[in-house]
């Protein structure tokens, strides 16, 4: 884990202030309605899912979740359930549901023994090269669109990364995700992808 | 015009840059690139805006918008913050149109409107009154540049110039295009454009290089004028960063142009530039020298800033100038005739956002007795919070003036009464 240094706490709380600013125009209980209608059966009640490939979004970044319904609905970012529930949302829906899926608590998975202690280091190494804590935060934890990785689920994580290296899914910040994951191997992305899963849903 | 001491302040910065590293505690790794090469601007990485980081500008990055576009009554909200001169009034023109770029009017009062990252270009459209906003292309890479000329748009997306021939009258469903020009590099870094037309139909266009700073791709770093019904270019101006903004001068013919300095030096240098193409082949500088007075501390290779067309006007470090106007209409006070106004889209490279704003300048048709001043402000609304993002301005036929806004997908009309 990279030490948290002032500055870094600094910039956090900067962005942090930030985050809160652009979220105020999502309503919490318009989104939990709308939340509970229709993404649940497959993201959770509590934003934590039980599917495989299917992300948890307890406690993502707003701005992402919301860059990304806005993707499912524009037909950029491809998938067959995805695309029609988000054609039927209006703007004000996708200001909701970020607002609200950002206030749900990240649930801490439960401490097990590392199982491939060397894919973790592995993994380790290639976010360093790869800069990953640039957009995304030192803990990992999501900045304004730059997603939240850590305690995602190992299986989706790769499945995301794949998905930008085939440039199946647009990226903001002028393509960074999918220039990012350009040169990553097969090993490398399970790597990569077990790593972010077992890091702490807290800082 | 040089200020001889824009060096000595740019290491006087750094100094002090490394004497707060040393008080804080080690340095942690700063990134630093060779965008020299080939390998980068075809594989740039993610981070390719950055070049060589510093101490000082450290973890600032690109803010992202909004996901969706501003609900009218928050942008009606916002607009009640911006300050404008006596007897001048802005509102909305249009809303809901994400990430909003150039503007061009169609023959028959349509408004043509490209866009960044959207991927489409929109049309506005009235009826007895009422406005419809239409998005008529998607799918385009960039296409922040459009231009409209004899019943056809014109639209450019990084590598292709695409022309929509009776594009007003086709709205609903445009006819394919056909591409007039595609003699450009396909870097997306820096590719997005901006087109100026001139009496005769020649568009001139910027070609950004694709990083910070390096020496750049011998395609790259110059404006060239396209001639679109034979697609034949020439090079008018070389040593150019990046140009999203420029305009023809109603009173000479010259062309004019708002160019982004480079980053990652410090807060407040360099400054961004207004310039002005005399004569055909110019050199602005890039790489070697910046604002006209600030040799570049690592791409400087022995020239000095004389050998260089200096700036008109410094406009000031990451205000960020896209799009411009020569203001031509008969609306706005006497003083404002041939005036030039300027879209500032705002910093990320600086810990205090400047810019988010419309600026003026009034200028001699051969660069002399420039002066220049804010016309509208208020976007920013903290050290780096943005209600709005101005990124072009364009003429209206009452001689009022329309502003695109990407960071909240909105069009503004700015107008005035005794």
């Amino acid at each position: 884990m990279p030490s948290i240094k002032p500055w870094a706490a600094a910039l956090a709380a900067a962005l942090l202030f930030t985050d809160a600013a652009l979220a105020g125009k999502g309503d919490l209980e318009a989104g939990r309605a709308k939340a509970e209608a229709v993404c649940a059966p497959c993201h959770g009640v509590d934003g934590w899912s039980k599917a495989e490939g299917v992300p948890n979004l307890a406690g993502n970044a707003d701005l992402f979740l919301q860059w990304q319904l806005v993707y499912f609905r524009n037909g950029r970012r491809k998938s067959e359930i995805m695309n029609p529930i988000a054609a039927e949302l209006t703007d004000q829906d996708i200001n909701n549901l970020g607002a609200y899926f950002h206030s749900l608590p990240p649930i801490a998975s439960p401490q097990t023994p590392d199982p491939k202690p060397e894919l973790t280091d592995q993994g380790k190494a290639l976010a360093a090269e790869h800069r990953c804590s640039n957009c995304h935060g030192d803990t990992f934890l999501g900045v304004r669109a730059a997603a939240r990785l850590a305690n995602q689920r190992e299986d989706y994580l790769a499945k995301a990364l794949s998905d930008y290296r085939a440039a199946k899914r647009p990226s903001q910040g002028v393509g960074a995700m999918i220039e990012a994951s350009a040169s990553l191997s097969d090993d490398d992305i399970a790597a990569v992808a077990h790593y972010l899963s077992r890091l702490p849903a807290a800082p | 015009m040089r200020k001889p001491n824009g060096w000595a302040s740019a290491v006087c910065a750094a100094a002090l840059g490394m004497g707060l590293t040393l008080a804080v505690g080690p340095a942690s790794a700063l990134k630093s690139y060779d965008s020299s090469k080939s390998s980068f601007w075809k594989n740039p990485p993610p981070d390719w805006f950055l070049g060589d980081e510093t101490e000082q500008q450290k973890g600032l990055a690109p803010p992202a918008g909004p996901a969706t576009p501003t609900s009218l009554a928050e942008l009606n909200e916002n607009l009640k913050k911006i300050k404008l001169p006596p007897g001048f009034k802005i509102e909305v023109y249009a809303s809901g149109l994400p990430e909003a770029r150039q503007m061009a009017w169609g023959d028959k009062g349509t408004l043509f409107i490209g866009s960044f990252g959207a991927t489409n270009v929109y049309a506005v459209t009235e009826k007895d009154g009422k406005r419809e906003v239409k998005t008529i292309l998607k799918g385009l890479t960039m296409p922040t540049g459009i231009a409209f000329r004899d019943g056809s748009l014109y639209v450019v997306a990084i590598d292709k110039l695409l022309r929509y021939d009776n594009a007003e009258d086709h709205l609903d469903k445009l006819p394919d295009p056909v591409v007039v020009y595609d003699d450009m590099p396909s870097y997306v870094a820096h590719g997005w454009k901006y087109l100026a037309a001139d009496k005769d139909g020649k568009l001139y266009i910027p070609f950004g290089p694709p990083f910070n700073i390096g020496i750049p791709p011998t395609s790259v770093s110059q404006i060239r004028r396209v001639d679109p019904k034979t697609g034949l270019a020439e090079i008018v101006a070389l040593g150019v960063r990046n140009s999203v903004g420029g305009d023809v001068d109603p009173r000479s013919g010259d062309y004019w142009f708002t160019e982004n300095a480079r980053d990652w030096i410090s807060d407040d240098l360099p400054s961004d530039k207004l310039n002005h193409i005399s004569r055909i082949g110019e050199h602005f500088g890039y790489p070697y020298c910046h604002q006209g007075d600030l040799p570049d501390p690592k791409f400087n290779l022995g020239h000095k800033c004389s050998e260089f067309t200096p700036p008109v006007v410094n406009l000031g470090a990451h205000v960020a100038p896209l799009g411009m106007k020569f203001y031509t209409g008969d609306q706005f006070p006497a003083d404002y005739k041939n005036n030039i106004l300027i879209a500032e889209h705002g910093s990320w490279n600086r810990h205090n956002y400047q810019g988010g704003r419309i600026v003026r300048v009034s200028v001699d048709p051969d660069g002399k007795n420039a002066r220049h001043e804010v016309f509208a402000e208020g976007w920013i609304t903290g050290p780096q919070d943005y209600i709005g993002r101005p990124d072009d301005i364009l003429l209206a036929k009452d001689g009022s003036i329309l502003v695109a806004d990407d960071w909240a997908g909105a069009i503004y009309r700015i107008s005035y009464q005794k």
